[in-house]
This record gives structure tokens, sequence and C-alpha cells, in this order.
């Protein structure tokens, strides 16, 4: 029968609170054993200031953290460390006690928390002819590595929220760019094309960044990163996503009208117009969804549609169905999904807001949904 | 604030590398982990002593796994009988490596400060890594009471 002596290790009062034990969800725990069966260094971190919650992130995953306590106590115990087999008279199958721990941290996934990011950068807005100003010694940079070390998200999620929220890297500084500057970039990309003749498949990223650059100066570093976004870059060749490159001049025209409204038809028209022939096919309004809602006018039979995104709403269900119906009383299933696509990770989970947060009336225009009595108290 | 992990740096699973974590007796190894045991109790070993370091590399009991694989845990007079249980869910066990006291007063640049997982006591900050014993799936758990009994079978 085995039989091991069970010893304080010799340094348990420095050892002290070293442990913790972290709870494993399983796409976590099977990450950890690929990496274990096939050999690799899994390399996680811890992130977080001290008045924040600490998150734990894998390469492209973030999960939150939390400390629950145990009323028993474990112990970790692990052989002998090799610098005390030497110099202490342990037996040869002792184990030594290394800690006690007396908490367990959960983990549960989280979104990654990007909304700080925007804050911290808002006031070094990237728009035209501002490359100039990298002397000046007075202007606080927030860089790359910063975010990497500030914002609580994952290396892969932290690059993606980067291309969402249009932001440019200039010289490792993160810069958001200006939204009219965005539009006035894409327009000229579009007439570059169409006047190079190339095909938005398959164009060459040197022949429109050079062309960019010679006759509207706008630096190849910046040409190079819209482009990035706004459809892949392989080998040279830029595939253009079109329909992303449409909806944003679509919402440039739509974000002027976040106070009076503008009439349907107008809007495309404009919209056709901005985009060119080459593209007129794609002008489409679901594009726009979740960024503009109807407005009804007295009198008048036209549609007219008001600048109203999503990505300004509360990120909490509660407050966003509140400014919601704010907005308006009743909303149809199909207009008021795009507005909760952002915050249900799916449609089972969409549904499951509007049946919680909602009342559905069924009346001579189908099924439409009001507010449910919240007493918030 | 940053507190980079490495889990299963390859090294240590090679024989040949001598790691600070040595392996585990056979015995305990085939539990969960070779490097690490759990061992769960219903209540703190505490010990009366004068200082904290006395404690430091004593004899706490024996620790025995019969052939049917039941563990018990003999302290003094008191033997304790258990049985090794699947957690509900794996645990990682990360441990602090680097800065060897946890009592550091003030030094490093602060941009060096480092939050603690989720506890954050002044004196569990300033660590500069941590590396992770792997993967545990098992724990020994000891949840009866203590038996007494008067006639000890080992030394001590």
């Amino acid at each position: 029968m085995p039989e091991y002596d069970l010893c304080f290790s010799s340094a348990s009062t420095i050892e002290t609170g070293s442990y913790k034990l972290v709870e494993l969800t399983p796409d976590l725990a099977k990450l950890i054993e690929d990496g274990i069966n096939n050999d690799l260094a899994i390399n996680l971190t811890i992130k977080g200031n001290p008045q924040e919650d600490a998150v734990l992130c894998t390469k492209d995953k973030t999960y939150s953290m939390r400390s629950v306590n145990l009323s028993n106590t474990v112990v970790v115990a692990t052989a002998v460390p090799d610098i005390d087999a030497c110099n202490n008279d342990f037996s040869n199958d002792a184990v030594v006690i290394r800690d006690q721990v007396k908490e367990i941290i959960e983990l549960a996934p989280a979104v990654p928390k990007l909304h700080k990011l925007m804050s911290l950068i808002r006031e070094r807005v990237y728009d035209e002819g501002q490359e100039d100003d990298d002397d000046d010694p007075s202007i606080v940079r927030f860089t790359l590595d910063t975010a990497r070390r500030e914002i609580q998200a994952s290396e892969v999620e932290l690059e993606r929220g980067l291309k969402d929220r249009r932001i440019l890297v200039l010289n490792n500084e993160l810069r958001p760019i200006a939204v009219s500057y965005l539009i006035h970039l894409l327009e000229l990309i579009l007439a570059v094309l169409v006047a190079a003749s190339e095909q938005h498949a398959s164009a060459s990223v040197e022949s429109i960044t050079s062309q960019l650059e010679e006759d509207h100066e706008v630096p190849r570093v910046v040409s190079t990163q819209v482009m990035g976004w706004f459809g892949d870059i392989v080998d040279g060749k830029w595939k253009m996503d079109v329909d992303s490159v449409v909806k944003e001049i679509g919402l440039g025209i739509l974000r002027n009208h976040r106070h009076d409204p503008i009439e349907k038809g107008l809007l495309m028209t404009k919209w056709k117009s901005l985009v060119g022939d080459t593209f007129e096919s794609s002008v489409s309004l679901p594009l726009l969804a979740g960024n503009y809602i109807e407005v009804e006018t007295l009198g008048s039979t036209n549609t007219t549609l008001k600048y109203f995104p999503a990505s300004s709403l509360p990120i909490d269900p509660a407050g966003r169905f509140a400014e919601l119906f704010a907005m308006r009383s009743k909303w149809k299933g199909e207009e008021i999904s795009p507005f909760l696509a952002d915050i249900a990770v799916n449609n089972k989970e969409r549904d499951k807001l509007l049946l919680k947060y909602c009342r559905a009336v069924t009346d001579s225009h189908g099924i439409r949904y009001t507010a449910r009595a919240q007493y918030n108290g | 604030m940053i507190i980079p992990i490495t889990l299963n740096t390859p090294s240590s699973s090679s024989s040949t590398h001598s790691n600070s974590t040595p392996k585990l007796p056979s015995g305990l190894a085939k539990i969960s982990n070779d490097e690490v045991v759990l061992i769960e109790l219903q209540g703190f070993l505490e010990v009366e002593v004068n200082t904290p370091e006395e404690r430091n590399g004593k004899f706490v009991g024996k620790l025995k796994i019969d052939d049917t694989g039941k563990p018990s845990l003999l302290i003094g007079h008191h033997l304790l009988e258990g049985k090794i249980a699947p957690l509900a869910k794996p645990l990682a066990i990360f441990h602090r490596t680097g800065g060897s006291s946890h009592r550091i007063t003030g030094s490093g640049p602060s941009s060096s400060a480092e939050k603690d997982t989720s506890d954050d006591t002044p004196r569990k900050r300033r660590r500069t890594t941590r590396d992770g014993n792997g993967m545990v799936k098992k724990k020994i758990i000891f949840s009866k009471r203590p038996m007494p009994i008067s006639s000890l079978p080992g030394k001590k």
C-alpha cells in the first residue's frame, strides 16, 4: 500500500497565496488539453487595472473572472521541489503542501471590453491632412501597445474592434478616422477603381494607393488600412467588400439626418449617385438596417427616414428597450430585430429578449411589439 | 496591467528537464496530474507555532492510498478516510513565479504593478508571471469526521 509523508514545504510561509485554482469552461479545458497532447505552450493573460474586474484572455476569447469562496480548504500538494530535496530531510516519498486554498476562480465567457477604447482616443481623430503634428510633444498618444495592455480584450478581438470602429494605427498610435473623411476616401477609392478600370474583386493595392497619394495626397499607410477594413488584401490584390463600402457611403448620407428626416426616394437617389454606376445595383435599404427608423409624416404618403443607429443605444437590454420604446411605442418584429442584433448572440436569444421586455399585440397590421410595464422602482 | 500565464511549457513535459516542480510519486501522479495533487479538507491545517516560519518543512501526516484506491490521511491520532472524486469542472492551477515574496513594498515602476485575479488587496499585486501546473480533473476529498485511533500503526 503506497504511503506518503505529507509535510509543509520548507517555504510554506512565502508560498501562501501563490496558488490559484481556476475553474475551466469546456472550451478552455479543450484548448489546454490539446496543448498538452500536442506539447505546445498555451499562453493566457490576465488583464485589468486595479479598479476593474480582471479578465482572462486567450488568443481570441475573453472570460470574466469571479472569485468564489469555498467552505472547505483545498490543499495544493506537489513533490518536494528540487531546491529543497538536497538540503532538507524529506523522505523520498514525501509530498509537500505548497498552499492551502480557500477560494476558486470561476470563468465565464464575456464580451471584450472595447467600449473604453473610443473614449481614450476620441481627442485624436484623424482627419484630412493631419499627419504633420508628429513632433508635438504635448500630445498624449495612445499606442497599440498600450491598448494591448489596457483594453480587456484578446488579441483577435482587439484587432476586430479596431477594424469595426474604423481606427487607424499610425506610427503605432491609435487614431479613429473622421467619418466624413472616411466617406470621402471611399468615394475616391471608387473613383480611382473606375478610372483605372480595375476589377473590384481583384484590384492592385499598389496602383490604388499610389494614385491616391499622387492625386489626392492620401498617405499610403491610411489608404492601405482603409482598404483592409473594406475587403481582403491578399498578395497585393484587394478584393473589395462591395456591400460594406456601399453601406458606409449610405451611412454617410444618413448621418446628416439625425434630426431632420430624409425622404426615402431622395436618399436612394443621392446614395446611387455617390457610389456610381458600377455599384448602383448594390444599393439597397436593408444594408442600413439598424441605423434608421421610418418616420410617419402627417399629410404625406412618402416614407421618410431618420438616422437612429443601434450602436449609440445602451448595451444592457433593459436600457435599450426603454430607448427603443421612447422613440416609438409600437414596433413590428422585422423593424425591431436589427436594433437587437448586437446585444443578442443569435435569433433565439433575440426572441427571448422580445418575450421578456415586450408585449406582443395583434391588430389589423399584424403583430406589433409594445413595451411591457417595467417596475424598476 | 497584464499577468502572462504560460501553461504547459513544452520543456516541462520532457523527462530530461529538471523543473522546479518535479513529478509526484506514481501512486499520486495517476490520480489526475503528475505534478500536483489537490486534497480537499473540511477545515484548515493550523499549526500552533511561535513564528509562522516554524512550520516550514514540518511533518503533517501520512497519506495512504490503499489497493482499492481509497485514500486515508493520518494526522497524529486522527485518521481521515476519504475518496478520490472527479471535479465538476476541470481546474487549472496557476502558480505565482517571479516575485518571491508577496509582501513587496512598492518596488518597481507602477506600470509593472499587476492586478491579481479578482482580489485586489495590495499585498497580492506586483507579480511578474504566473505559470500553470496544467489541468486537474480529480481530487482527493476527506469529507468525514476524523476517527480517533489509539495505536499508531506508523511512526511519529
